[in-house]
């Protein structure tokens, strides 16, 4: 063999095989397949009403339809221009729900005025929209609801995505909510109910009788308090009654004891133990666990970074000044109000009153 | 030369493990996000500082988009800090000031000493609010963002906040995606990582947060400083103050899209972080503060970050030195885990990490650029190390630092 062609065969090779495992690297350069931007969501500011306001957006040109439903007691059929079926109901009656449980893949639209009760053990896979009154059965199963009027779920319901009721929202006992749920004016959740993320002005577990402009009184700052932000290294015990102005954090793990006022906000890198009775006029944060209550009011965002669990008759935020309740895992007695948000990342839970 | 050269590989070695773990963490371990569910609340008055020299080409963009965020616009004041433009930024400025009267209050700097931090120092005289972001004027803020970076202030430990980058021209050229790539690495892994782990997050000074009381407690912004944020990071540290990175708290970004001015940047970084490392390393590592343990030995190992691109080539010419001239005991092992090391500090690990990030971003076609970013890394291990020598060598000289501002790449509005 030729040794300059033998040479020549060997430098081919050698650079065939170091240039073989970048040809993926060359033609991704060269085609730019995924050069866009990484998606940075720059409008939606992850509301909760995201998911409701596009349903209601992508059924508006069902508007004439439903009107003309209504008005002549009729039903219609039909597609959407993505080709999803829809069915428009201008009047409501037992057995054409039953006949529409059957139909998997169909958006169920109920005219204004109409107001719809589901029969037991119903399941619905696609969304729903309810111009009126929305009643669900016992142990119904739903995709997405998105009502004009009140919406109440029977017990033992369930709620893969989305909620969404103008009027107000109640589920009754052990529904299992697994999205977002969300209204305008209340959310009532009895005993047993799971839970995820909530909004609404108001929010009651179980039957709560609150105060929505509920505010500590004014420190009396001729007492004396604390600075302004007061830090310890360790665990640290709020005494029953002391009255505290200022901020407090903890490196340790925090006690409050009962009928203890806090003009500031709260943090605790361990675990935060809130007795009854407890007023806070700011934040409270635990790094870790957090048990509040019973009878407590906390104005502020409440945080825990792995649980939280609220007493009966604990109230966060108020109808002037809603706020967040937030952790990984949320136990809620009933008898609890919270105004504003409600979430809980993996999972909520309400149980009764022990 | 041989235990400077066993030091070198040990350290090598340390910062290796470190890439390993932060990436493991943010595949496998318990994320934190705190704060970011916080979406209703009485959100406390806020002022946006927007840093801006001869930015006309980009300053509108972000002035418009903060004009159309979630936040009460009563509760949220704009203050543009023109320092010392030449250019048309000033007039645009005013134009907006106009339009939007109220909620945009310029700050016009005549004169005074450079940069980004002795800019926001003299602006400080204009803002009262308690909470204070600071954004780059090429950056273009979503909806949500101003909410998702006021809420960690709700808790009073939080001293400073950092959002995530995102460059906006990824797709540009090979530079710009070569920085895509090293972006998502640095933010989607590194820092939720160290948030995770509640280690050091450090603040960028831009899609950034800090709080007016922590501020004025560890005395305000250092105009001394070349990167005022890496000095803001260890200042709040020092005091007791926690720096929390917000992941989800996403922002567009303009990244250099030719290599001089990426060169010029990476030096300006390079020569702020080793001032910041000669000022604070040691109190850092061994002083009296309020730093937890893991804190210390992270922030020192942060600290240290753009030294070892001297020290990694050091250690390859030692490495080379003591295989030619036979006095390593171990003969070529030596050589060949200094080589190793080296590999798995630029090629590896930090390839590791990237790799994952953009596993956790969703994005799949990119990652075939990976080989690509060793030309980017020659490029910075050179850069940065020139940078250490030019700063030790001003440091003889007693020459003063130029300050380069980043160019632009947009077209004017």
């Amino acid at each position: 063999m030729n040794p300059y062609l033998a040479v020549a065969a060997l430098v081919c090779m050698v650079s065939l095989m170091f240039v073989l495992p970048l040809i993926p690297t060359l033609m991704e350069l060269r085609r730019k397949s995924d050069a866009l931007p990484l998606s940075v969501v720059q409008q939606n500011a992850g509301e909760i009403r995201y998911f409701s306001d596009s349903f209601r957006s992508y059924i508006k040109g069902l508007e004439p339809i439903m009107q003309g439903c209504v008005a002549a007691g009729t039903t219609a059929t039909g597609a959407l221009p993505d080709g999803e079926e829809y069915v428009v109901l201008g009047r409501v009656d037992e057995p054409l729900v039953l006949v529409l449980q059957q139909r998997d893949a169909t958006h169920l639209v109920m005219g204004a005025d109409v107001d719809l009760t589901l029969p037991a053990e119903a399941r619905f896979s696609k969304d729903i929209y309810a111009g009126g009154q929305f009643i669900g059965g016992v142990k119904n199963n739903f995709r997405a609801i998105l009502g004009e009027k009140n919406v109440h779920l029977g017990a033992s319901s369930r709620v893969l995505r989305w909620v969404h009721a103008v009027g107000e929202f109640t589920a009754d006992l052990d529904c299992n909510l697994y999205g977002r749920i969300s209204s305008d004016s209340l959310i009532q959740l009895r005993a047993g109910c799971s839970f995820r993320r909530l909004n609404a002005p108001r929010i009651e577990i179980g039957r709560v009788a609150v105060d929505p402009e509920a505010s500590p009184p004014q420190p009396n700052l001729a007492d004396g308090g604390t600075p302004h932000r007061f830090q310890h290294d360790g665990d640290f015990e709020v005494q029953a009654g002391q009255v505290i102005v200022g901020d407090i954090l903890i490196r340790g793990k925090l006690y409050v004891h009962s009928g203890a006022r806090i003009y500031g906000s709260v943090k605790s890198v361990e675990d935060a133990v809130i007795a009854d009775g407890v007023a806070v006029e700011g934040s409270l944060i635990s790094a870790r666990r957090m048990r509040i209550g019973p009878h407590c009011t906390i104005h502020g965002p409440v945080i825990a970074e792995r649980e939280l669990a609220i007493a009966t008759g604990t109230q966060c935020g108020t109808l002037e000044h809603p706020t967040t309740v937030s952790a990984p895992r949320i136990e809620l007695e009933e008898g609890v109000a919270v105004f504003g948000t409600l979430w809980a990342r993996e999972h909520g839970q309400v149980v009764a009153i022990a | 030369m041989i235990y400077v050269l066993y030091i070198i590989v040990f350290v090598i070695c340390v910062y290796t493990g470190r890439h390993y773990y932060f990436t493991l963490n943010r595949l496998f371990g318990f994320q934190r996000h705190p704060y970011i569910d916080i979406d209703t609340a009485d959100w406390p008055p806020v002022t946006v500082l927007v840093a801006a020299h001869n930015e006309e080409k980009v300053i509108a963009h972000i002035l418009e988009a903060l004009m159309t965020v979630k936040y009460p616009a009563d509760k949220m004041l704009v203050i543009p800090v023109n320092d010392r433009s030449t250019d048309g930024t000033r007039e645009i400025i005013d134009k907006f000031v106009e339009e939007f009267p109220g909620r945009i209050q310029a700050f016009h700097r005549a004169g005074g000493k450079g940069g980004k931090a002795a800019a926001l120092k003299d602006a400080m005289e204009m803002v009262t609010t308690e909470v204070i972001l600071i954004f780059d004027a090429d950056y273009i803020p979503g909806a949500g963002l101003i909410k998702q970076l006021v809420a960690p202030f709700f808790d009073i430990e939080v001293g400073g906040v950092m959002g995530r980058v995102v460059p906006m021209n990824a797709g540009t050229n090979l530079l710009t995606r070569l920085l895509d790539l090293e972006r998502s690495g640095g933010y989607q892994v590194d820092q939720q990582a160290r948030m995770n782990l509640r280690l050091v997050p450090q603040h960028g000074g831009t899609v950034a947060g800090v709080r007016l009381s922590a501020l004025r407690e560890i005395g305000g912004w250092n105009e001394n400083s070349l990167t005022e944020d890496t000095d803001l990071t260890y200042r709040l540290l020092l005091n007791g103050w926690k720096t929390v990175y917000q992941n989800r708290s996403e922002c567009y970004e303009e990244v250099p899209e030719v290599w001089p001015v990426r060169v010029k940047q990476i030096m300006r970084w390079a020569k702020g972080h080793n001032q910041a490392m000669v000022t604070y390393g040691v109190h850092l590592l061994v002083g009296k503060n309020r730093a937890t343990l893991r804190e210390r030995i992270d922030g020192t190992l942060l600290l240290g970050v753009y030294a070892m691109a001297p020290v990694t080539l050091i250690g390859w010419g030692l490495a080379l030195a003591v295989f030619y001239q036979g006095v390593a005991p171990l003969h070529g092992v030596i050589a060949l885990l200094s080589l190793t090391a080296y590999a798995a500090i630029g090629n590896l690990a930090a390839f590791f990490e990237i790799a994952a990030a953009a596993r956790l971003d969703g994005t799949r076609k990119r990652i075939c650029l990976l080989p690509f970013l060793i030309l980017g890394f020659a490029v910075s291990i050179f850069s940065v190390s020139r940078a250490a020598a030019v700063q030790i060598s001003d440091l003889v000289t007693g020459a003063e630092f130029h300050w380069d501002k980043t160019e632009r790449f947009r077209k004017v509005l």
